[in-house]
């Protein structure tokens, strides 16, 4: 009871989770997300020629020019988008909480204290493991809507993440 | 009490009626194609064989419901806290269920159950989306035991001890425990049951009046001659009056329809108070009794529209903790037809305290644009669209997109003006809704987290969205100040950080 004080909070003076500086995932991931654009793509064009290959009749003029329009303006701003969304993708850990941002148009920041994490997992995919780069992913009760991934940490430095989270879920049970 | 449940013991014995019938709805569910067939062919199929073919099968169900009957055993394992449920004729299952893991006991009855006189007790724990443990057959005293000895295992050494000196004062306490504090009566019901559910009746209406529209154009169409000759006017007299008539009809229909499901639903409705949790117990034929740890409690919702004010009633609505990670299952506890004086009882007993506005934030303009942009632009602007280039008939309906305008602005207008979110220390309150009004109470503690979202275009405007993640679902504030929203984050991440609060 000694120690018990109940002073009024001021809420200017609070940590403010808007003015952390984030860390921008590392720049390998654009290329993990790049290799699996140009897959996607490459199955948009390849499909069409086939088809073309099999059922020429289906194909007129007109059709392949409206393909010819609209796959390319469609694989330009998929990856115009792509590279920017990968930009805009930061997190930051601070003492209680974890934070990550994305989105293009929105700017959405989520905000996890550390006391509410439910369990952490680490992913491995191949391409990305080529690269040596993990995705790490948050959990809390919140439901889907409420978890974090972070994909594009180094292997090493998710592997450390995971120890720190871990550890700190442990300290609050 | 001298129940003892250390040692397994098996249901009531009248339980093998239960499992008889419940087996007995379970082969004819599964063979009903079957019976379907011989219910057809009854002149043909010889009598004797059915008979015979229907007493061995009925023998057999009960054999097997004798079986189960014998094979299920529960009991409390006093020493590892756990309770453990054996069941199963051939493939045995042991169920251990820790004490301190259980969520909730319900003690239900089905209409079976009813006419044979027992109750079934549901052990829910936080973890999967089955009930874990179910009992079908047990007596509504030795339920009460039970449920009492699984929510209070801490106790349980103390109890015993209690118990041993004497066996009234349990009773008593028992007694004290069940006894209501709120019982919504049965005038209350109806009243709920007339003035809900308005967007049900209102579409029921609007599908009746376009049908009937559509018919009335139809007849018009084919006999053109006969109206014009006959004269139009006592035939519209007619055709209106009949129409009249039939909204009355119908408008009587759903509302009767309304009271008798709510009146069967929530039959009998008592909240009862035992050592800081709610016991609820409802409905007319299958009796449904919950109860509520106010710890667990996520989210509570008041609603209520107009009428309902004018009546002095409310409906409130209680979300607790989702079980697994990614489930949906969202236990809701409905309580209908409250008064006022109720709802602050019953929210003092869940918070403590009754829920306080102290900061008011208001959405932007840009969210009533934004909404009507949606809801009346765009279909609009489809509507157009496609009259215009690909089917021209639709504009003989051009009629409908004004009246459909007026009613749509309406509802996005009242929604705008009733959203709101009040921000107190304790207590964060989200209202909404266009006709029902509700408002979502959480307590800080119960967030899980927190999203902020600013479309950039709005940074120059200092507005933004906040989303607050709990475990009973999510909370959403749009286009409000966003530097008050980024304050208030603030502070609430700092509330749930410096402290070891409970969620749950």
């Amino acid at each position: 009871m000694k120690n018990f004080t109940n002073e009024t909070i001021d809420t200017s003076q609070l940590p403010k989770f808007e003015e952390v500086t984030f860390t921008n995932l590392h720049p390998k991931y654009i290329r993990v997300v790049l290799i699996n654009l140009v897959r996607i793509i490459a199955i948009v064009v390849l499909v069409p020629i086939l088809l073309s290959m099999l059922k020429p009749e289906l194909f007129s003029a007109r059709v392949w020019l409206i393909l010819g329009i609209v796959i390319p303006v469609f694989s330009i701003l998929l990856v115009v988008f792509s590279i920017i969304g990968c930009k805009k993708k930061g997190f930051a850990f601070r003492e209680h909480d974890v934070l990550f941002k994305h989105g293009i148009i929105a700017t959405n920041t989520i905000v996890i204290p550390y006391n509410r994490v439910q369990h952490v997992a680490l992913h491995e995919e191949l391409i990305s493991r080529y690269f040596g780069l993990a995705k790490i992913e948050i959990f809390t009760a919140g439901g889907s809507s409420s978890d974090i991934e972070i994909p594009g940490i180094e292997k090493e430095q998710a592997e450390n993440i995971k120890q720190l989270l871990m550890g700190k879920i442990q300290k609050q049970l | 009490m001298g129940a003892d449940f250390s040692q397994p013991q098996r249901q009531s014995s009248v339980g093998i009626m239960v499992m008889f019938f419940y087996t007995l709805q379970q082969f004819a569910r599964a063979l009903w194609p079957m019976i379907v067939i011989w219910v057809f062919k009854f002149e043909e199929i010889n009598k004797l064989y059915l008979t015979i073919g229907i007493i061995t099968v009925f023998i057999g169900i009960g054999f097997v419901s004798y079986l189960k009957y014998l094979n299920f055993t529960f009991f409390l394992d006093a020493e590892n806290e756990e309770f453990i449920i054996t069941d199963g004729v051939f493939n045995k299952t042991k169920t251990a269920i820790q004490l301190r893991k259980i969520q909730q006991v319900n003690i239900n009855q089905s209409f079976i159950q009813k006419l044979i006189g027992v109750y079934e007790l549901d052990v829910d724990t936080a973890g999967s989306n089955k009930k874990e443990g179910a009992i079908k057959a047990i007596s509504h005293e030795l339920a009460l035991e039970l449920k009492f000895r699984l929510l209070e295992n801490e106790a349980i050494k103390s109890e015993i001890a209690i118990e041993e000196t004497s066996l009234e004062e349990t009773e008593q306490k028992l007694f004290e425990a069940v006894h209501p504090f709120i019982k919504i009566s049965f005038f209350s019901l109806l009243k709920v049951g007339v003035t809900s559910n308005y967007g049900r009746t209102i579409a029921l209406l609007v599908i009746f009046f376009s049908t009937i529209y559509e018919n009335f154009q139809n007849f018009g169409d084919e006999s053109n001659v006969y109206k014009e000759k006959v004269g139009s006017y006592i035939d519209k007299n007619l055709v209106l009056q009949t129409i009249l008539i039939s909204i009355a009809f119908l408008f009587g229909i759903v509302l009767v329809i309304n009271v008798i499901r709510i009146v069967f639903k929530y039959y009998n409705y008592k909240i009862a108070r035992q050592k800081g949790s709610l016991l609820l117990s409802f409905g007319l034929l299958n009796t449904k009794s919950t109860i509520i740890k106010p710890e667990k409690v996520q989210i509570t919702t008041v609603k209520r529209n107009y009428f309902q004010k004018k009546l002095g009633i409310l409906e409130l609505k209680i979300k607790q903790a989702t079980g697994g990670e990614k489930e949906e299952r969202k236990s809701i506890i409905e309580i209908p037809g409250c008064s006022e004086t109720e709802r602050d009882s019953i929210l003092k007993l869940l918070f403590h305290k009754i829920p306080e506005k102290r900061l008011t934030l208001k959405p932007n303009f840009r969210k009533l644009v934004f909404s009507v942009f949606l809801s009346i632009g765009l279909p609009l602007l489809g509507f157009l669209g496609i009259g215009y280039w690909f089917e021209p008939l639709f504009f003989e309906y051009s009629y409908v997109m004004p009246i459909y305008a007026v009613i749509i602005g309406l509802i996005q207008y009242f929604k705008f003006i009733n959203n709101r979110l009040f921000i107190h220390d304790n207590f964060i309150i989200k209202q909404s809704g266009a006709w029902d009004i509700s408002s979502d109470i959480i307590e800080p503690s119960k967030i899980q987290a927190i999203t902020t979202s600013q479309l950039y275009w709005h940074k120059k405007l200092n507005i933004g969205s906040i989303t607050l993640h709990t475990a009973g679902g999510n909370i959403t504030f749009q286009l409000g100040n966003y530097s008050i929203l980024k304050q208030q984050a603030n502070l609430w991440l700092y509330k749930i950080e410096t402290s070891d609060s409970n969620w749950m």
